[in-house]
């Protein structure tokens, strides 16, 4: 279970669990983590449990609420995040969802709307404003590449290829994609009846990892592959 | 049909990290029918719950859909949808409930199926549906998460949803109860349009920016779209299985006789 550890100057005061509908933090002795600085509101902060998440909500205290250095006013609690309140620190554990990205499998849970999912039954008009973001993408990282125009009317032109795949030569005839990967970046054919080059060799149907300095052929383009 | 009026290709993946494959699919683009399905359960009974409601929601739409397409009269995809979502909620329930090991199992599940220039879609749970028409994907489907609920109603800001711990909550699901309503919804279908379904898989690890470039700049050859899809998810960290199913209006499919069910829907059209 998930818990915060009250402290100051490196010795452990208090350890609350959170297991309540509702946490307060301040220094109201009615809280339940009760934090005795003259810095810190009566009621300062408050923490609710929704699903997997604890969300960190501050409640118009005087100094502001911090976590890891930033004030925030809510925040989606993060495993080994430490909540700043005057001179004593606050730090949020939660074991289960310290991985990067949350392993737990599926499950089925009771949703905000009530029994009937907030749309309705039967015919649903699914467009929807809200947009829900991927996860944060772990700490991949990607290698930084461009390609630069050799020949033709865009020659010494440079890209920068910052996006997951870039598009070279000509649709309908012939194109080819260039896909960043975390481990280098590839070309592959896409599409027309001959087969991009790469320094005078056809690729053909395969696909083939790229070595910055590479020569690239594709339609009528002649470009060159620039790896960091 | 004589000659293809849709291309489709399938592609499942257990991904980076999971030992078993709980996700299912099955196209037919005879029929204009796409299934996928997402499931969960302990003991692989995820994997059984998946299969189970894939296979019967494609088969029966399969067989109604011949049906239809030798008889005249009135053809509503959209009621096939909705009546083989209840039948295979009513055998994975029932499945769930006889045996010990499959207790508790259940799936999402996407549906499309397109007849007479039209879509009928159907889902349930936190897989998605979306169309790329032009340069543009706009997702059609919206999930029964907890996450999505949080954002709509404004509990966290969707910039910070990313932090969240809640993705893998979902608020309905197949094979739970004795009974189940599917979203359903109906479309009208422009050659050129590509719909996606996918598991969440894909669009937990991958950003809608970037399956809509990887849809836009691959869509002359959609194996590739889809492997690239699934690479994608899998280089940035892979953690669930992801599964995709896309499919590519090639031209117009207006159905035989006069008043098809979409000339009525969408009569304004015509």
């Amino acid at each position: 279970m998930a818990k915060l550890v009250l402290s100051k100057g490196g010795s452990v005061l208090h350890q609350c669990f959170l297991d309540k509908d509702r946490i307060g933090v301040g220094r109201d002795a009615h809280n339940h983590v009760v934090v005795d600085d003259a810095a810190v509101s009566g009621e300062h902060a408050e923490i609710i449990p929704i699903g997997n998440d604890h969300i960190l909500q501050d409640l118009g205290s005087a100094n502001g609420t911090f976590v890891n250095g930033d004030r925030v006013d809510r925040h989606i609690l993060q495993h080994g995040d430490v909540i700043e309140l005057g001179s004593f620190y606050l730090r949020y554990l939660n074991p289960r969802v310290s991985g990067a990205i949350d392993l737990e499998r599926t499950m089925l849970i009771d949703g905000l709307y009530g029994a009937d999912g907030g749309a309705g039954n039967g015919v649903d008009h699914a467009a929807t404003e809200t947009r829900v973001p991927s996860a944060r993408p772990g700490r991949v990282r990607f290698p930084k590449a461009r390609i630069k125009v050799l020949a033709g009317k865009r020659a010494g032109t440079v890209v920068e290829l910052d996006r997951v795949v870039a598009t070279l030569g000509r649709r309908g005839d012939r194109l080819a994609v260039l896909t960043r990967r975390p481990h280098g970046y590839f070309i592959t054919h896409v599409e027309g009846r001959r087969y991009p080059r790469v320094n005078g060799q056809s690729v053909g149907k395969e696909t083939r990892i790229l070595q910055s300095g590479d020569i690239i052929e594709v339609a009528d383009e002649k470009l060159q592959f620039l790896m960091d | 049909m004589a000659q293809k009026f849709i291309e489709m290709v399938g592609m499942t993946d257990v991904g980076s990290v999971r030992q078993f494959n709980e996700d299912s699919i099955a196209i037919d683009p005879e029929s204009g029918t796409m299934v996928l399905a997402d499931g969960m359960g302990g003991h692989r009974a995820g994997e059984v719950a998946s299969r189970m409601a894939t296979d019967i929601i494609f088969n029966e739409i399969k067989s109604r859909m011949v049906e239809f397409g030798n008889a005249a009269g009135q053809h509503s995809p959209s009621l096939s949808v909705d009546q083989s979502i209840k039948r295979a909620n009513t055998a994975v329930h029932q499945a769930a409930q006889a045996n010990a090991a499959y207790e508790g199992m259940g799936t999402t599940i996407a549906v499309a199926v397109f007849y007479d220039n039209a879509v009928a879609l159907g889902h349930i749970g936190d897989s998605r549906i979306y169309r790329l028409r032009g340069r543009t994907l706009q997702l059609l489907t919206r999930d029964d998460s907890l996450l999505r609920d949080q954002v709509e109603l404004g509990i966290i800001a969707a910039a910070d949803a990313s932090d969240s711990h809640n993705r893998s909550l979902v608020t309905r699901a197949l094979g739970i109860g004795d009974d189940v309503s599917p979203h359903l919804h109906e479309e009208p279908v422009l050659p050129n349009d590509i719909f996606l379904l996918c598991s969440d898989g894909l669009n937990d690890l991958v950003d809608d920016d970037d399956i809509e470039l990887i849809v836009q700049s691959l869509k002359s050859n959609l194996p590739l779209a889809a492997h690239h899809l699934v690479q994608a998810a899998k280089d940035n960290g892979g953690y669930d299985n992801v599964s995709v199913i896309i499919g590519r209006v090639l031209k117009p499919f207006p159905a035989r006789g006069q008043k098809g069910w979409a000339a009525r829907v969408f009569g304004w059209l015509k």
